[in-house]
């Protein structure tokens, strides 16, 4: 027998997002930590996720991914009372609440060692996050068939590209934004595949993917996978309004890579073998632990934050993961009014949720919520607690609009069906995005692409001048007042979205010069001809770089200045560099 | 949905279905096997998944012996669209005290009588059988070629299968909560989806044989202990028959696609219907089974879990219907063997539901041999 169990005050499974930031809050608050991670580096899915954060500034809104692992990782190591054990498995939660891990050194020029632990706390904060789903169909096992978030791993953690041509499956934020990391590795996306009549993810990361040239078929799904040894093509076909398969309507579409990215499962494992009361909610992502506001289970003590608690965005997983950390801080003792100090996290997690976007989440959390009846009512670590739904009630009022100020977008407002089901915005958006006639011909402004309800606002803090008003709920669309902007195009590197452009008619009397954002490589540089691409990837003439704004903050978007024939200015937002004249080799 | 039925077996574990398909194969029409949650979901789902005819009274080298020459031919005799896995590797039972070793020299003369091929063995017969056996500390063994394991999943459902062919009907997540008595005979079944009239009734039901029971008004002296039990990652074929120590409470067996299935006996742990399981169960399991087999050392461990003994204080069964003549017919009280027991008890079980001459004399494992101190002792089991 090897010994007892190790204690600690609390043990936080899984060092992604929302482990971290419980990590950080059981850590401030002076509890002996111990998160245990299965991978070899801390951050979860962050480390791969090299596009920029929606969300608000307290999420890290702006910020990539990859480098908001960076800064959770240094906030825990900082902390002293915080332990880390990686390359660490948790096997099982026993009924004495103790922890089995499997734990590996694998250093090297070191004999390679495994061995169990075991690990005990009165308090644990369960953050072991989701995996991928699969989809049935004839020859889906076939090699070069991945999950999305694998391929991400293989082009964004070990440089690996996983083929030549891909077509992906699903066009959620996942399937979008993976698509375009694979684009920007130099793989080519043949088309992404989505059996729903509309987009999941964001328009944003729609628009970005379609203008480089990657169609979106909506209703539509994979009918069978080619290939003798591995994938070889795939056939898609389209899907009626009953979801059901059009006989006729197939398309083969050569590709040595199917990713999919058909939506998350809870790693629930832990939770059913913890004796959590398990609820199946598919708005949620399928068993999720039924567990109120505080983020507390059925079993006392034990918490869950992140997807494993309903799958959802990072951000929101980061915000759960202080409310989770801070409420197994309080069952320690060690934070006195939770209330007040939750409260901002909470405020954050309901504005989040808020939106168009928010939803489907929401439905999920009031389906769960009917299943709280049967938890014990008196939990500790609680506070009186308010709907997920409810609006932030304690988020700075906005300044009352002086008569010139940006008016915020109206909630509620309608998509078009083109832009909803292929990403390119319609006419009438794009209308709506330009200023006054005479305003455009004074000098440069800034168009905002922006048409959907996303909880996101780092287009406000990055304007200096006030053209972009603050955000009274962040789930509305931007407010921008043209009188106040100067094009300086802070907004065009800001932007989470790559949403922002900017225009001056006035360049000169045949051109005009559009700023946008590009994050391609090679960039340009200033004198080299480049394509010039419409909202289709279509090739609709050439331009010539005047600049490349490079920000010294990582954190911003390359800004390349082109000059565009007058009269395509409003269809031009893309570039490609001709591999010629791009000057860097790859 | 049928109220009535000519015979309803409460239970689809081996016993049940067993018991279901024998006796619709025996010609009863309108029989209802009522599971409370899927099949095999119990004890018989649970188990270390071996057969063995080496045993200590003659009763069970009987009953194990017809079990073993059922299962030889089991998939031809249901009709089995499948395989049951049956690997006759052999049981290689080890002695680490003279004590043992002279049971052993009883239970092999018993076997050799009634015709069971167990043979003695040194330890370095032994090793020649599993080579990468320790032999440290062994006196000798027991050992029959005939003897092996299966797959208990597959069993099941080849009975339940057979059976449903034949007619019978089988309600699964359906639980019984107790009989229907009317003048000291059975009436019914009462299930949490409604009644079920029936003048005949298994109680199959494992350590929760009891509670039914007691609703006939019975009182079944069997109680529920927890075993541990778990699976290795799948490795090369490494070791055919099974190796067991009652010394030590141990065996270990490798299924046909590799992985080692082993478990260990704890005179500590709870008795009732847990079926949960401990971490130093895993602890227990790897530091036997590393010293008796070392080269299993550095396998990996997928998974553990537990099942439900359902013990008496002889470690046999009751096969008997109680009270006498009432229509509650009981096969429960296995204490850890009543798998490989199943198609014999099936048989057994279904003459003496329809009044027939069962195949085995079992009535010395009457239910009154507890009141009466006549039991007979198992001297055999883990």
């Amino acid at each position: 027998m090897s010994g007892g169990p190790k204690k600690y005050d609390a043990i936080v499974v899984g060092a992604g997002p929302a482990g971290l930031s419980a990590a950080a809050e059981l850590g401030r608050a002076g509890a002996r930590t111990l998160v245990l991670d299965r991978d070899t580096r801390p951050g979860g899915q962050l480390v791969k996720q090299t596009h920029k954060f929606f969300g608000s500034e307290k999420q890290r809104a702006g910020t990539r991914g990859v480098e908001i692992a960076r800064l959770l990782r240094e906030e825990v190591a900082a902390l002293p009372a915080v332990e880390m054990w990686l390359n660490s498995t948790v096997l099982g939660f026993y009924s004495d609440r103790v922890i089995t891990v499997e734990r590996v050194k694998d250093a090297p020029g070191e004999e390679r060692r495994e061995w169990l632990e075991k690990v005990t706390a009165p308090v644990f904060v369960l953050a072991t996050g989701a995996a991928e789903r699969f989809l049935p169909f004839p020859n889906n096992d076939l090699p070069g068939i991945y999950g999305a978030g694998a391929a991400q791993t293989l082009m964004n953690v070990h440089g690996v590209r996983p083929g030549r041509r891909v077509v992906m499956v699903g066009a959620g934020n996942i399937g979008l934004i993976v698509s375009y990391q694979l684009l920007q590795a130099g793989v080519e996306v043949a088309a992404i595949v989505e059996a729903a009549p509309v987009i999941g993810g964001y328009l944003v990361h729609a628009a970005k993917v379609r203008r480089a040239g990657v169609p979106i078929l909506t209703s539509h799904t994979v009918k069978e996978a080619h290939g003798r040894e591995a994938l070889e093509g795939v056939t898609v076909w389209r899907l009626d309004e009953k979801w059901q398969p059009v006989p006729g309507t197939e398309k083969y579409i050569a590709a040595d890579v199917l990713c999919l990215a058909t939506g998350l499962s809870p790693l629930a494992e832990l939770l059913f073998q913890a004796g959590c009361q398990m609820a199946y909610v598919p708005e949620l992502g399928g068993h999720v632990p039924v567990h109120g506001e505080d983020l507390e289970t059925s079993v006392p003590g034990v918490f869950v934050a992140g997807d494993v608690s309903g799958v959802e965005e990072a951000s929101a997983a980061m915000v759960e993961g202080h409310l989770a950390g801070l409420g197994a801080a309080a069952r320690l003792g060690l934070v006195r009014d939770l209330a007040a100090v939750a409260a901002g996290w909470r405020a954050e997690l309901a504005s989040l949720r808020a939106g168009p976007s928010g939803e489907k989440i929401r439905r999920g959390l009031a389906k769960l919520a009917g299943q709280t009846a049967g938890m014990a009512a008196s939990s500790p670590a609680g506070s009186p607690v308010s709907p997920a739904s409810a609006p932030a009630a304690s988020a700075p009022a906005a300044p009352p609009p002086a008569t010139s100020a940006p008016k915020p977008g109206k909630p509620g407002r309608t998509l078009s069906p083109q832009l909803t089901s292929t990403g390119e915005p319609a006419a009438s958006e794009l209308e709506s995005s330009l200023p006054p006639a005479d305003r455009r011909r004074q000098g440069p402004y800034a168009v905002i692409e922006c048409f959907q309800e996303i909880p996101c606002d780092p287009c406000h803090k990055a304007c200096r001048t006030g053209a972009i008003g603050p955000f009274p709920d962040i789930n509305l669309t931007p407010a921008y007042e043209a009188a106040h902007c100067n094009g300086c195009a802070l907004c065009v590197a800001q932007c989470p979205g790559l949403a922002c452009f900017v225009v001056d008619e006035n360049y000169s009397p045949s051109e005009a010069l559009l700023k946008l954002p590009y994050e391609f490589l090679p960039l340009p540089a200033a004198g080299h001809t480049v394509d010039l691409l419409d909202r289709t990837g279509a090739l609709v003439g050439s331009g010539r770089v005047v600049r490349v704004v490079r920000s010294r903050s990582k954190l911003a978007t390359p800004v390349v200045w082109v000059t565009v024939p007058s009269e395509k200015v409003g269809t031009v937002r893309n570039i490609r560099v001709p591999a010629t004249k791009g000057g860097a080799a790859e | 949905m049928k109220t009535t039925a000519d015979a309803v077996i409460i239970g689809g574990g081996i016993t049940g279905c067993a018991t279901a398909f024998e006796l619709a194969r025996n010609g009863m029409k309108n029989v209802v096997l009522l599971e409370k949650e899927y099949l095999a979901s119990g004890a018989t789902g649970r188990c270390g998944a071996g057969v063995r005819q080496q045993f200590g009274t003659r009763i069970n080298c009987l009953m194990s012996k017809a079990s073993v020459e059922l299962f030889e031919n089991l998939n031809d005799y249901l009709g089995f669209d499948g395989d049951i896995e049956f690997n006759q590797g052999g049981y290689l039972l080890l002695a680490h005290s003279e004590a043992t070793m002279a049971q052993f020299a009883k239970n092999v003369a018993l076997e050799n009588s009634l015709g069971i091929p167990a043979r003695l063995c040194t330890p370095e017969e032994a090793k020649e059988i599993v080579p990468h056996l320790n032999t440290e500390g062994l006196v000798g063994a027991s050992f029959c070629a005939e003897d092996g394991h299966l797959n208990p999943f597959k069993v099941t459902q080849a009975y339940a299968e057979a059976a449903q062919r034949l007619g019978v009907e089988v309600r699964k997540f359906t639980e019984a909560t107790g009989l229907i008595m009317e003048g000291g005979r059975v009436a019914g079944v009462r299930t949490a989806a409604g009644d079920l009239a029936t003048p005949l009734v298994l109680n199959a039901t494992g350590s929760h044989a009891p509670l039914i029971a007691k609703t006939a008004g019975v009182d079944l002296p069997i109680i529920g202990e927890r075993h541990q039990i778990l699976v290795t990652e799948p490795v090369a074929p490494l070791q055919k028959p099974m190796v067991i120590s009652f010394q030590y409470g141990v065996y270990c067996q490798q299924t046909p696609h590799g992985s080692f299935i082993m478990g260990v006996g704890d005179p500590h742990e709870p008795k009732g219907f847990d079926q949960g399981h401990s971490w130093d169960f895993l602890h227990r399991v790897a530091e036997k089974i590393a010293w008796l087999l070392p080269p299993l050392a550095g396998i990996r461990i997928v998974r553990q879990w537990s099942g439900i003994y359902d013990l008496t204080e002889d470690n046999q069964p009751v096969l008997d219907e109680a009270p006498a003549g009432c229509g509650h017919f009981i096969a429960a009280g296995f204490s850890g063997h009543g798998f490989m027991l199943g198609p014999t008890v099936g048989r057994i079980m279904a003459a003496k539901m329809l009044g027939q001459t069962p195949p085995i004399d079992v009535s010395a494992l009457n239910l009154g041999r507890f009141a009466r101190r006549e039991l007979v002792l198992e001297p055999s089991v883990v």
